[in-house]
């Protein structure tokens, strides 16, 4: 064994070391507590606060007297407090249990549903404030509501708490021009900072264009946190203050009647074998610029937006059978006008002295243009030249085709010549509305701004794509094993490669009777002869009439403004009008549907047969009516009715007895008139002040105002859950 | 027992009543214990029931809890290790040489088993659930293990030989793999704390059984040269490289790891001379330090106590170390190695513990001896005390 000397000096010096230490602390301990000069403070309040938002109900939309579309209903949402789960003795696995069997799905995930996210807990997680109770399951079945409330022992921690939402009251109506809802996202809180989870934002229509309008301002809730996040009372609470309410020019009744001829229209044309895919309907006011109604064809239930779409009825809705329900086709659907373009290119033609009102012209059963045979439909022809009136009624191509070939070559000539060609047929569909989106009150992303070819967009596009035509020429398509199809799709491209750019006069032709890349939406239709009675405004129409506030008072009031005026004189208009009156019978194509109607002289319209490459034809059919002439003897019109059928036929045997359906009920025939008199509604509606919807939670008086950083007794747990549950 | 038959005979039978009492009333009750060593401990350990009381009771009611739950499990574990440490102090110390061995072998199973059946705590995996709500921590079990294991080895060896020469190569390369078992293995855990703590007290043990100045110097370089290597390479885990950076810069990430530290050094510095009185500290009412029954108790005694009673926490250890080093004096070879062994023991680990309430050492999750909420560790110091007593007791006669 050592020395033990050495061990005495061992042990002294382990006795120093030890005393070292003991120094070491007690100098410390000393600075830190009564010489440091900048002693640290508690910055965070004692007591701070948590922030649960309540969300606002959204305005309630109705239509122009004052119905609603879009109103709110309340419902049971089931939350889950996971910090009073926690604090029971099995840390809530019977609860859970319990609820999950009644919810029908597994403790496990609802357990990891009410865990709040983090990045070491990945989806399903909660992704609120972890103060927050977590709603497990919204619009919960009666059954639900009775057996948890019924046996709330069992169920410590589960709440009930009632919710506003969106309702539709009437499925499916107006589903595209009102719009649907969802929840927040991270994109549109970036948007919008004053978003939060809790919100329910507009994502199509109308509910998506005034969000701002129908959100409303979001309540809050201030819960008393302790440092570890644990709710100990509540503090203030402001209540949420409920959107305004939008009125709109749609009249509720009117679009019934037009959707139930659509949708009727649909099975009429497939029962005689046509594919009849899709269809739309817009009635709107030429003297307003306001839209009536707007229907759209196959359509979707809004309602099943709400609260969120389950994944199988969303991959429902985008299936391809299902062919698009979302899309609103009367004001986003592009398509070929047909015949019923004649409007504008007779515009064109009266006003460029290239056609006369009071001359005769050759309606042949073909014409050769630019090397190729052009026919009439069905080539009918007349052995002597004919009228404009009747080349309208009647609805001749070929009579159209000369003129416009005409301007084409003249065009060319002024080309040729280094001036600017003209192309007034193009100025004037321009005029018209065709080509620029229409200025709807609906997202950007929901109007069709239709199209049409001329020599400079012809340029362009084939600058950008000529090196994959010629690509395309050469190769020949090696992929494509019809040897036809192979052949025509080479021979295409190497026309395009070489000729793409070159803007033809059969190309004109086909754009003066509505071909072509001629395409525009019904709405631009309706907006198109809008003009012919009301001295040629072409209107940038409105959905939205009104926004009233909470207690009745109108805050705004939404008025179309004129987008552009088309630069033709009023008799020209009133000779066109005049001319397509269904009075006159057999010789307006369509009006022979409508020969026993009591109100055939009131209304006027224009058919249209647009050929499609690969498809069966869209059958069309513009009206307006009732209508009278005013003291100069200008035409007049209450309604223009624009209708629309996809791959069923001609204009008359699809949208001509689809549009007679809604004449009929407009007029009244052989029942009450769903628009008495045909006059849209002259004022806004009043509307009652609303009873103001409040959201849970409710404010809780019991605890006062705190202000951040002030120390205050903590409150004791209990008593402040439940009133968080309340 | 003779002396207590014969003295009431020795009195005068004439006298009323006695002058002075022939046996001091602790003397007959603990004969040949060190009544200051027993009473600091005891004394820690019930200022250690305050505190925790203190640090427990609203957090506990606000999350719905009996507020007196810490404490009487605290106050249970008190009467646990009171129990084990009566019957530490009545062994016989000579028996250590026998029963040494096993100690430590036992530590060592224990220490196994964690990693069996163990389940992980703040980042360590160093528990082992028993059921109930009981569980164990064997590394506390192990300090005392591996400083008998070494008491004994060094004795053992000590007496075989004659001459009183410092122990040989041999003996110091066999102690120091007695120490790289349990110091590898709870650095696995991964328990830094317990490690240090370790690693202290061997070389309390080593300075004490009287090895060259080189052994010993040249150990310390080695320690701080692999402390360099372990942070370069990565051998600590995140959370223990995380703690320390938060020691060397505080003021950074005030809500993640340095929280801790801000926290209970704005509970100490807001103390005071006197303090703010028990529970009325509104740091440790609040709620705002993490742990604070456990790693960061001293921080309610600062608060709540002031200096006066920070210091007096300070000053109970500073009488532990003494009397332990006291009894290491007087002890014969073993005992005075696990003396010094107890000693170095506790005493770094509350220096460490309340270095890092203080803001002067890395938080490195280490309890307060006999003050600290915890059942393992107030076990494991109660032995440590009672074996002491048995050491004392033994020299004593």
């Amino acid at each position: 064994m050592a020395d033990p000397r050495l061990v005495g000096r061992r042990l002294g010096l382990i006795g120093v070391l030890v005393a070292s230490l003991v120094v070491t602390l007690l100098g410390r301990l000393y600075y830190v507590q009564l010489l440091d000069p900048n002693k640290p403070v508690q910055t965070a309040g004692f007591v701070h606060d948590g922030l649960v938002v309540v969300p606002a109900p959204r305005g309630e939309i109705v239509d122009a007297r004052g119905r609603p579309l879009v109103k709110n209903t309340s419902a049971q949402v089931l939350t889950v407090n996971r910090g009073a789960l926690q604090a029971l003795p099995d840390e809530g696995t019977a609860v859970l249990t319990r609820l999950a069997q009644l919810l029908g799905t597994t403790a496990a995930l609802l357990a990891k549903e009410i865990t709040p996210c983090s990045p070491t807990v990945p989806a399903p997680c909660w992704t609120g404030q972890p103060y927050e109770p977590v709603p497990v399951a919204t619009t919960v079945p009666t059954s639900v509501v009775l057996d948890v409330s019924e046996h709330r022992e069992q169920y410590p921690g589960v709440a009930l708490q009632t919710v506003t939402l969106p309702q539709y009251p009437d499925g499916s109506l107006a589903a595209h021009v009102l719009g649907y809802t969802g929840a927040v996202n991270e994109a549109d809180k970036k948007q919008n900072t004053s978003l939060s989870d809790a919100d329910t934002i507009g994502r199509t229509g109308l509910q998506a264009q005034y969000d701002s309008v129908l959100r409303g301002v979001d309540g809050s809730q201030t819960m008393l946190l302790d440092p570890r996040g644990e709710v100990v009372g509540q503090g203030t609470s402001r209540a949420a203050v409920q959107g305004d309410t939008l009125v709109t020019s749609i009249d509720a009744d009117v679009q019934k009647l037009v959707e139930q001829s659509l949708a009727q229209q649909i099975a009429d044309s497939r029962a005689k074998g046509k594919p009849a895919t899709s269809g739309s309907v817009v009635v709107m006011d030429p003297n307003t610029g306001r839209i009536l109604a707007a229907a759209s064809y196959p359509t979707y239930d809004p309602q099943l937006f709400v609260g969120g779409i389950s994944a199988k009825d969303y991959a429902t809705l985008t299936a391809p059978s299902a062919n698009d329900p979302l899309l609103n086709r009367a004001i986003a659907g592009e398509y070929a006008p047909g015949s019923t373009f004649k409007l504008i290119t007779t515009s064109s033609a009266v006003t460029h002295d290239e056609l006369s009102l009071t001359g005769t012209y050759p309606c042949p059963g073909s014409m050769t243009i630019d090397g190729r045979v052009k026919t009439n439909f069905d080539s009918e022809s007349f052995g002597a030249p004919i009228s404009l009136q009747d080349a309208l009624g009647y609805s001749c191509d070929t009579f159209f085709y000369a003129p416009a070939a005409a301007e084409y070559y003249a065009d060319q000539a002024r080309v040729a010549a280094g001036q600017k060609p003209n192309e007034w047929l193009q100025k004037t569909a321009a005029a018209y509305g065709v080509g620029r989106a229409p200025g709807v009150d609906l997202p950007a992303g929901e109007q069709g701004a239709g199209s049409y070819a001329d020599r400079e967009t012809r340029l362009a596009r084939w600058n950008a794509n000529k090196a994959q035509y010629c690509a395309d020429a050469k190769k020949g398509f090696p992929t494509e094993s019809d040897p036809a199809q192979r052949q025509y799709l080479t021979q295409l491209a190497s026309e395009n490669c070489t000729d793409g750019w070159r803007y033809r006069a059969g190309d004109n032709a086909d754009m003066a009777i509505g071909q072509g890349e001629t395409t525009m939406s019904p709405l631009q239709l309706a907006l198109a002869y809008s003009a012919m009675f009301n001295g040629g405004k072409v209107w940038q129409p409105t959905l939205g009439w009104g926004v009233v506030d909470g207690s009745g008072k109108v805050v705004q009031t939404i008025k179309p403004k004129v987008a552009s005026t088309v630069p033709v004189r009023q008799d020209v208009y009133n000779y066109i009008a005049n001319s397509l009156s269904f009075s006159r019978g057999w010789a307006v194509s369509g009006a022979f549907a409508y020969l026993d109607s009591p109100y055939r002289n009131e209304i006027g319209g224009k058919t249209g047969t647009a050929e499609v490459f690969g498809h069966q034809d869209t059958s069309w059919l513009t009206t307006w009516g009732p209508v009278s002439h005013d003291a100069k003897g200008n035409v007049k019109a209450q309604l223009v009715v624009v209708g629309m059928v996809e791959q069923a036929g001609t204009g008359a045997t699809a949208a001509g007895p689809m549009l007679k359906r809604v004449w009929d009920g407009l007029f009244g025939v052989g029942r009450p008139s769903v628009l008495p008199g045909i006059k849209p509604a002259a004022t806004l509606p009043h509307l009652t002040p609303q009873v103001r919807v409040t959201t849970a939670p409710a404010p809780a008086k019991r605890g006062a105002a705190t202000s951040p950083g002030l120390p205050m007794p903590i409150v004791p747990t209990h008593a402040a859950r439940t009133g968080a549950n309340r | 027992m003779t002396l207590l038959a014969a003295r009431p005979s020795a009195r005068d039978p004439k006298a009323p009543f006695a002058l002075t009492p022939e046996v001091l009333p602790l003397d007959r009750r603990a004969p040949g214990y060190d009544r200051m060593l027993a009473g600091a401990a005891l004394a820690l350990a019930l200022i250690g029931a305050l505190l925790v009381w203190a640090a427990t009771r609203d957090v506990a009611r606000a999350n719905g809890q009996n507020p007196q739950g810490f404490l009487y499990r605290h106050l249970l574990n008190l009467v646990i290790a009171s129990a084990l440490f009566v019957a530490a102090a009545r062994t016989d110390a000579r028996l250590l040489r026998l029963f040494g061995p096993f100690v430590y072998l036992a530590s060592l199973a224990g220490l196994l088993a964690v990693f069996v059946v163990g389940s992980t705590v703040n980042g360590a995996h160093a528990w082992i659930r028993l059921g109930g709500g009981f569980e164990l921590q064997p590394s506390e079990f192990m300090k005392l293990g591996m400083i008998v294991g070494m008491a004994v080895l060094f004795a053992q060896r000590g007496a075989d030989r004659e001459e009183q020469l410092p122990p040989p190569t041999s003996d110091v390369l066999l102690a120091i793999g007695l120490v790289t078992v349990p110091l590898v293995l709870v650095m696995l855990q991964p328990d830094l704390g317990s490690a240090m703590v370790l690693a202290s007290a061997a070389f309390g043990v080593l300075v004490a059984a009287g090895v060259q100045a080189r052994w010993t110097v040249g150990l310390l370089l080695a320690a701080v040269l692999v402390a360099i290597i372990a942070v370069k390479v990565g051998v600590l885990a995140d959370y223990q490289l995380a703690r320390f950076s938060s020691f060397t810069r505080p003021g950074h990430d005030v809500q993640g790891t340095a929280y801790n530290v801000t926290q209970a050094h704005i509970a100490i510095a807001n103390g005071g001379l006197f303090g703010r009185g028990l529970f009325n500290g509104p740091q440790t009412n609040g709620g705002f330090v993490p742990e604070q029954q456990t790693d960061f108790v001293y921080s309610v005694a600062g608060e709540e106590f002031g200096l006066v009673g920070g210091a007096v926490i300070i000053a109970l250890f500073a009488v532990l170390c003494w009397r332990g080093l006291r009894i290491a004096r007087s002890a014969d070879p073993a005992g005075r190695l696990v003396a010094v062994g107890v000693v170095c023991w506790l005493a770094f680990q509350a220096f460490q513990n309340i270095g890092m309430n203080l803001g002067l050492t890395p938080v490195t999750g280490l309890p307060l001896p006999f003050v600290s909420y915890g059942g393992s560790s107030m076990f494991a110091q109660g032995l440590a005390i009672g074996l002491l007593q048995a050491v004392h007791r033994r020299s004593a006669s």
